[in-house]
């Protein structure tokens, strides 16, 4: 049943994509309206296909919140983009943002359910993580992650010209700069319950896992960029490009530490 | 302060150090994440040539976060972030004590944000704009009024939590230990083993492990693992607990975690007509009987599992096998006793992990003050509203020290609130 809602929720994201593709062909007002308005029921319907899957887990009577494995976690993931996008709707009203959010959420959920090595069935629990900190661990990780990879798409428009897609340069400034404060914190909290967490599955609150330095690699990143922003002035292309390699580094620490090196986080989270 | 002195410490004291001194840190981690960490020499010489192996151990690439220069630049970051935090506090502080005061008109009317309203200063306008705002001045020309003042606090609450936690870690680095201890079910033990090396340091009490239980999901992988410890202090059990993973026992500040789980085999001899359980190294001591179980086989030659006796026979050390399926090899006679091997069972150990971390608190403390830092930091802004009387009626006029997008918001609204009135 998940399955089949997480999928309807898929086309939703696809047609949302179509919404943009035809708002760029006639460009009306009010297409902008129904992308917002499917934003809403896909995040709506993707919450709901994920208590689904909870609950389906709980019949197999080994329930857990759906984030134990590496399918759960590029839904989730798509979740926290969409999720951020409307929350934040008012700062993100731009299509050519909300275009390449949903272009990304696509990717990960086309990912998820398309890829042969992605293992899709709901796999018990393992030890380590039964805990009530993988909710608040994995939430506050997603949530910067997402806000990173907004920052991100707005660096990325920043470098490119296009007149009547991309937005002005300094909302993408703005945007770039806010999706971090908002991320930074997130992160922080993130690796910290992470920490906290550690200290009572493995008995330490640092170990120096490939995964928490990771973590700790692109805290400093975007903590250089936060003062580099506030204390330099960092702006312009600059600011672009640094933010570009922060996200560089998320991805690392969210994809390329589960396939290249490995540690205690090896049950691809 | 000479010349030099001040010139080290403005390096020292500079935005552009701290920079410096991150980027290091996250470019150096890097290394422990891509190269093996204190593994064996072996195991080393296995991935690298051996002049590779020695620059990797020569720069510390082995242990790269115990290394002399990883250490070094840690302490040099959390002096240049005591430095940096103090200077600008300092200047803050100087800033703090000069008396807000309320600009002319001219420069009201320079700022970004401001309007003009035709309406008394001492109107029911101007009081409903004071709400929420704190008013930090008055004069009879105007006010100034400000909101969010504690933002301005966030970013020492950050820089002071890092500090915090930087003081926590480094006392658990000098005060703490970790260790592991392997029980087999019944057993008691007093110390702990320190990783690498087999220095054993006690734990200040005894743990008893009175029970361990694994249990699985139906697909095989392992759902729970309990140890059902109990703690003995001057012959005493004075605690009892489950330990579970994620579910550790704290006695007095130490750490006992369920780590890992396996299994010892254990022998059933039937000595004389007595049943006895014995493990590996133990020994037997009766009736002048003496030996010991040297060890256990799975398969000894192609006859299958098998355990190893020792005993002295006339001063001279002998061995002995007791082969498990073969009836002819199960029974044998030392000195006259007859020693019958009846079986062979393999019994789970439990391997806890045993930490003492008197830092953790402080960390602990550092953890909670730095979200509190960062929100305080990030999603409370400072802005000031000053009003002064003109001519016509008021100006008022706005600065926001961050986050301008959301005081634009603010402003406009204020903005509607007093020229409707």
């Amino acid at each position: 049943m998940s399955h089949k809602v997480l999928g309807i929720v898929t086309l939703l994201y696809l047609f949302i994509f179509f919404l943009h593709v035809l708002y760029f062909a006639v460009k009306k007002q009010k297409i902008i309206s129904l992308i917002w308005a499917s934003l809403f029921a896909a995040i709506v319907l993707h919450t709901a296909g994920l208590a689904l899957r909870w609950l389906e887990s709980y019949k197999l009577g080994i329930g857990h919140a759906p984030l134990s494995n590496f399918y759960e976690s590029l839904i989730f993931y798509a979740w926290s983009i969409s999720f951020v996008l409307v929350v934040m709707k008012k700062r993100f009203d731009f299509p050519a943002i909300t275009l390449s959010a949903s272009l990304i959420i696509l990717a990960l959920m086309g990912y998820a359910s398309i890829s042969p090595s992605v293992e899709k069935t709901i796999q018990p629990l393992i030890p380590a993580l039964q805990s009530n900190w993988l909710h608040i661990h994995v939430f506050t990780c997603f949530i910067a992650y997402a806000a990173f990879a907004l920052s991100f798409i707005s660096s990325i428009l920043y470098l490119f010209k296009w007149k009547g897609f991309m937005p002005p340069k300094e909302a993408l400034e703005e945007i770039n700069y806010r999706s971090i404060v908002v991320g930074f914190p997130m992160l922080s909290a993130g690796i910290l319950t992470g920490a906290v967490w550690a200290h009572y599955a493995w008995g330490s609150y640092w170990s120096w896992d490939p995964k928490e330095t990771w973590s700790l690699i692109t805290w400093i990143v975007y903590a250089i960029f936060l003062h580099a922003r506030m204390m330099r002035g960092l702006k312009g292309k600059k600011m672009a490009f640094f933010s570009i390699l922060g996200f560089l580094c998320v991805i690392f620490t969210y994809f390329g530490v589960n396939f290249i090196l490995s540690g205690l986080h090896s049950y691809m989270v | 302060m000479n010349v030099i002195e001040s010139r080290i410490y403005r390096l020292l004291a500079s935005l552009k150090t701290a920079i410096f001194l991150l980027s290091f840190i996250a470019a150096s981690s890097i290394f422990g994440t891509v190269i093996r960490q204190r593994a064996d020499i072996d195991e080393y010489l296995s991935l690298y040539s051996e002049s590779t192996y020695r620059i990797i151990h020569f720069l510390g690439f082995d242990d790269a976060y115990r290394s002399p220069w990883f250490i070094a630049a840690i302490v040099l970051f959390a002096i240049n972030l005591t430095l940096c935090t103090m200077g600008r506090l300092k200047l803050f502080l100087k800033k703090g004590n000069i008396p807000a005061i309320l600009p002319d008109e001219k420069a009201l009317a320079a700022m970004k944000m401001h309007f003009f309203a035709e309406t008394a200063i001492d109107g029911p306008a101007i009081s409903s704009l004071k709400r929420g705002y704190k008013t930090i001045h008055e004069e009879e020309g105007g006010v100034v009024l400000e909101k969010g003042a504690i933002a301005r606090y966030g970013v020492y609450m950050i820089h002071t939590s890092i500090l915090i936690i930087l003081a926590g870690s480094l006392m658990g680095l000098i005060f703490g230990y970790k260790g592991f201890i392997i029980l087999n079910k019944g057993e008691t033990k007093s110390n702990m083993t320190i990783r690498g090396g087999n220095k054993e340091i006690p734990l200040g009490f005894a743990v008893r492990c009175r029970d361990f239980k694994v249990s699985f999901y139906p697909g095989g992988q392992p759902k729970d693992y309990v140890t059902s410890i109990e703690i003995i202090e001057n012959d005493r059990a004075v605690l009892e607990k489950n330990i579970r993973v994620n579910d550790p026992l704290n006695y007095k500040g130490t750490y006992l975690y369920q780590s890992s789980y396996g299994t010892v085999p254990s022998f059933t001899f039937n000595i004389g007509g007595d049943e006895v359980i014995l493990r590996e190294r133990d020994t037997y001591e009766k009736d002048g009987l003496i030996f010991i179980v040297v060890r256990f086989a799975n398969a000894v030659h192609d006859f299958g599992p098998g355990v190893q006796l020792a005993y002295l026979d006339e001063e001279e050390p002998k061995t002995v096998w007791f082969l498990k399926n073969v009836e002819r090899l199960k029974e044998r006679n030392i000195k006259g006793i007859d020693i019958r091997l009846e079986n062979i069972a393999e019994d789970f150990y439990t391997g806890l992990e045993a930490s003492r971390d008197p830092g953790v608190w402080i960390v602990w403390t550092g953890f909670a003050s730095i979200l509190l830092g960062l929100y305080i930091n990030f999603f409370i802004y400072y802005r000031k509203v000053y009003i002064r009387k003109t001519p016509d009626g008021i100006i008022v006029a706005g600065h926001a020290f961050r986050n301008h997008y959301a005081f634009r918001e603010e402003f406009e609204k204020l903005k509607k609130r007093v020229l409707s009135q």
